[in-house]
């Protein structure tokens, strides 16, 4: 054990000080001695060992001082540290005498306390016993009390309850007895009350059997008759959409032929009206299974495809197109496009309101042609959108449920599902109602397409169908077309068709045959001027007898078509024939068309002049140059003012003949045609070209 | 040409020019009216305009258009006026000395009944 250093223990250097000090002096003193007394040699080296031995004394002396004292210090502290032991082992010895004398007092309390602690409790335990069996004594009394008086109570109950039972179950036995008794009698009755029901259904079974075997009669016969009703409705639509058709090249003639502003106008305003009964035709044809429309013999381009379908409804000019679009719809299918897209711009035109527009855009996607038409009207609701869906996907066909207003949709329905359309309903952006019409990509044709033998294949392909509908129609009871029509008009009809389907190929032929007519000499220059005959005719612009005796072999058909136009009122084929009309000359005819006139005033004044003169210019600069002043001309005969007043000319047909030849008795044969009529000049309004060039020379 | 025959396309004339029939009062073209184009044809135009801006590349005629197009002269006027009203093309009159005098045309018209 050892405790921490007290200040006194560890010597101070002032105590310390002294011895060193005088070890030093002494020392010095003696190495002085030694030096002085030394010899003189050897002082130098005396000097230096007397010196280092005077410091190694010092040093020497010093440390022995400080051990001295510093045993000095620590046995000063040994000696107070015994004490303190001492003094402790004392006051242990002392502590361990109270402990055992307070040990002996405790133990002494204790058994005192539990000595009186017993004694309370044997005494308690006695007073409780004396306590319970006085208690069981009391109890048992009672208990035996209560145990007679319960038994004579049970007795009391036992005999009423029985005497109850009996009375109660005499009681019931009554009753049920009763009640079987009437319940039998119940059943006695309704046995015969069914029995006379059974024989009132049997004879209602009866009659209902034979209102059944009446009412399938009336079905049958309500089932013929609509279906007569129905062919006789597609006969009739056909009948209109070919007088609408004819009605429309008419007036496409007619707008060609009146230049005066006012009499366009009314042209326009009967050519819009007419299209739009057109349109209802091909509607009621389309609903009763009737072929559609008319058939074009080359594609049509999306603007035409979108402008012809505008130009069928009556709200057309509230429609803006926003199309790029170069793409054709291949001709077999471009009228119900076209249809189906008038029906959907007339319903979005008719449910908005009416100053504002309807929005078509055209977009090229993979699958096709996205058409869509947006307009700001009205909303449709889910359940609307639903039903519009619905009724434009096709899925029924039937006729029910066909009310004037959803009319459109159903055409639309049957044409999408001929033609793979795939319409949808949506809200629009323009806060009405948006459709969507998806034209896929297998009626589409490239907009240069048409004259490669890829497009050939696609008309030659689409074509089966074509013969099959109109041979499926024929074969309808009330065929709409060629058998209603007189007996020249079938062989033409049904030429058209295989001349359509050749169409391709004899468009293709066409520059082969070109190049050998100026060698014939004049022989081709009658063809061409009996086929601008026929042309203007099959328009059907103005009857014409002059068009009738002329035509040529080779256009029989087109000669026979046009002869039929003038005969019948009702130009059931025309639909399907400008494709073969077109067939003729599909891209030379329009140019040459105006400069018939001339070339046929030359051949009927004198052949052998224009034999003569013929050869000098090529056929192609002649009809360039003759076009040219035709047209030139008729616009100038259309600004004068007198022009009206002397249109009591011929027609178009042989306006190239010489007034003074042919003049009158066409003039008598138009009044003759038109006697009816209250104004023949403004219908016969085409004069000759003389007729004005003799008032400007007059 | 992109209406080879009459009657050959779905579109009526009416849709052509949005139902107008008549120009307007200070329309300046007349029949013999040389339109130039301005500038090309871009997508989008109404193909008719196009063919308008690609026949008048050179000074043409508004009868020599209305013929090429195939349409009526007056049609053909309403569709030049767009034209004309959005700078697309412009148009001047003839010189009067280029309009031969009526002997000339009597002349012309004479020679022309001798063919």
């Amino acid at each position: 054990m050892t405790s921490p250093l007290l200040p006194g223990d560890r010597p101070t250097p002032r105590s310390l000080l002294p011895v060193p000090l005088l070890t030093a002096v002494l020392a010095a003193v003696a190495v002085t001695a030694a030096v002085l007394l030394g010899p003189e040699s050897a002082r130098g080296a005396l000097a230096v060992a007397g010196v280092v031995a005077a410091l190694l004394l010092c040093a020497a002396v010093t440390v022995a001082a400080h051990a001295v004292l510093s045993a000095r210090a620590a046995r000063g502290r040994l000696e107070a540290v015994t004490q303190d032991v001492g003094r402790l082992l004392q006051e242990r010895a002392r502590l361990t005498q109270d402990a055992r004398r307070q040990h002996e007092w405790l133990t002494g309390e204790l058994d005192r306390e539990r000595a009186r602690l017993s004694a309370d409790l044997e005494q308690e335990r006695t007073r409780l016993a004396e306590d319970l069996a006085a208690e069981r004594d009391r109890l048992t009394e009672q208990h035996d009390a209560a145990t007679a008086r319960l038994a004579r109570e049970h007795a009391e109950e036992r005999a009423r309850l029985t005497d109850d039972h009996a009375a109660e179950l005499k009681r019931l036995t009554g009753e049920h007895t009763a009640h079987t008794d009437r319940l039998t009698q119940e059943h006695a009755e309704e046995q015969a009350r069914l029995s006379g029901e059974r024989d009132r259904l049997a004879q209602d079974r009866d009659r209902l059997i034979a209102e059944s075997a009446r009412l399938a009669a009336r079905l049958r016969e309500a089932n013929n008759a609509r279906a007569t009703a129905l062919s006789a409705t597609a006969n009739a639509a056909g009948r209109m959409q070919a007088l609408s058709t004819g009605m429309l090249a008419d007036l496409r003639a007619m707008e060609d032929k009146h230049h005066d502003e006012e009499v366009l106008a009314d042209l326009l305003h009967l050519d819009h009206r007419t299209a739009q009964a057109g349109r209802l035709a091909d509607s009621v044809a389309v609903l009763t299974g009737a072929r559609s429309g008319r058939r074009w013999a080359r594609p049509i381009g999306m603007e035409s495809i979108l402008r012809g379908a505008m130009g069928r409804i009556n709200g057309y000019q509230r429609v803006r197109v926003h199309s790029t679009s170069n793409i054709a719809v291949a001709g077999h299918a471009a009228e119900g496009v076209m249809h189906a897209l008038a029906e959907l711009l007339d319903n979005a035109a008719n449910f908005s309101p009416p100053t504002a527009e309807v929005h078509v855009y055209v977009e090229e996607v993979p699958a096709g042609v996205i058409v869509s038409v947006e307009d700001s009207g009205l909303v449709m609701g889910e359940a609307q959108l639903r039903r519009a869906e619905r009724a434009v996907s096709g899925e029924s066909t039937g006729l029910g449920g066909l009310t004037g207003t959803r009319l459109g949709l159903a055409v639309v329905g049957r044409l999408s599902r001929r033609y793979g359309l795939r319409v949808s309903y949506r809200p629009s952006a323009r806060g009405g109602t948006g459709v969507l019409m998806l034209v896929p990509q297998d009626i589409l044709v490239e907009p240069d397409a048409p004259r490669t033998p890829a497009a050939d294949a696609t008309t030659t392909t689409t074509a089966p169908p074509v013969t099959a509908t109109s041979a499926s129609l024929t074969g309808t009871p009330a065929p709409s077309t060629p058998s209603t029509s007189p007996a020249d008009e079938t062989p033409a009809a049904t030429a058209s068709e295989p001349s359509a389907l050749r169409l391709p190929r004899r468009r293709g032929t066409r520059p082969a045959d070109e190049p050998a007519r100026p060698a014939d000499g004049v022989e081709p220059e009658t063809h061409h001027a009996t086929s601008y005959d026929t042309a203007p005719a099959e328009r059907g612009t103005t009857p014409r007898a002059t068009s009738r005796p002329a035509p040529a072999p080779g256009h029989s058909y087109a000669a026979s078509r046009a002869g039929a136009d003038d005969l019948d009122p009702d130009p059931v084929p025309t639909h399907e024939s400008p494709a073969p009309g077109t067939d003729a000359s599909p891209l030379s005819l329009p140019r040459r068309r105006r400069g018939r006139t001339l070339a046929e005033a030359e051949r009927t004044r004198s052949a052998s002049r224009t034999a003569a003169l013929r050869p000098a210019p090529t056929a192609e600069e002649t009809k360039a140059r003759t076009a040219r002043f035709s047209s030139f001309r008729q616009a100038v005969r259309a600004t004068t003012p007198d022009d009206t007043a002397a249109g009591t000319g011929t027609t178009a047909g042989t306006s190239g003949t010489t007034p003074d030849r042919t003049d009158e008795p066409q003039s008598d044969e138009l009044q003759t045609n038109e006697s009816q009529t209250d104004e023949p000049q403004s219908i016969g309004l085409q004069t000759t070209p003389t007729t004005p060039e003799g008032d400007t020379t007059s | 040409m992109s209406r080879p025959g009459r009657d050959d396309a779905p579109d009526r004339l009416y849709t052509l020019t949005q139902g107008r029939s008549r120009s307007g009062p200070d329309n300046p073209f007349d029949l013999v009216t040389l339109v130039v184009a301005e500038c090309d044809p871009v997508p989008g135009m109404q193909s008719e305009h196009a063919a308008i801006l690609r026949l008048t590349g050179r000074p043409t005629a508004v009868v020599e258009i209305a013929a090429e197009l195939e349409l009526p002269v007056s049609i053909t006027r309403i569709l030049l006026s767009d034209l004309l009203a959005a700078g697309r093309v412009s148009a001047r009159h003839p010189r009067k000395a280029a309009v031969p005098d009526l002997d000339i045309l009597e002349q012309v018209l004479v020679g022309l009944r001798n063919l």
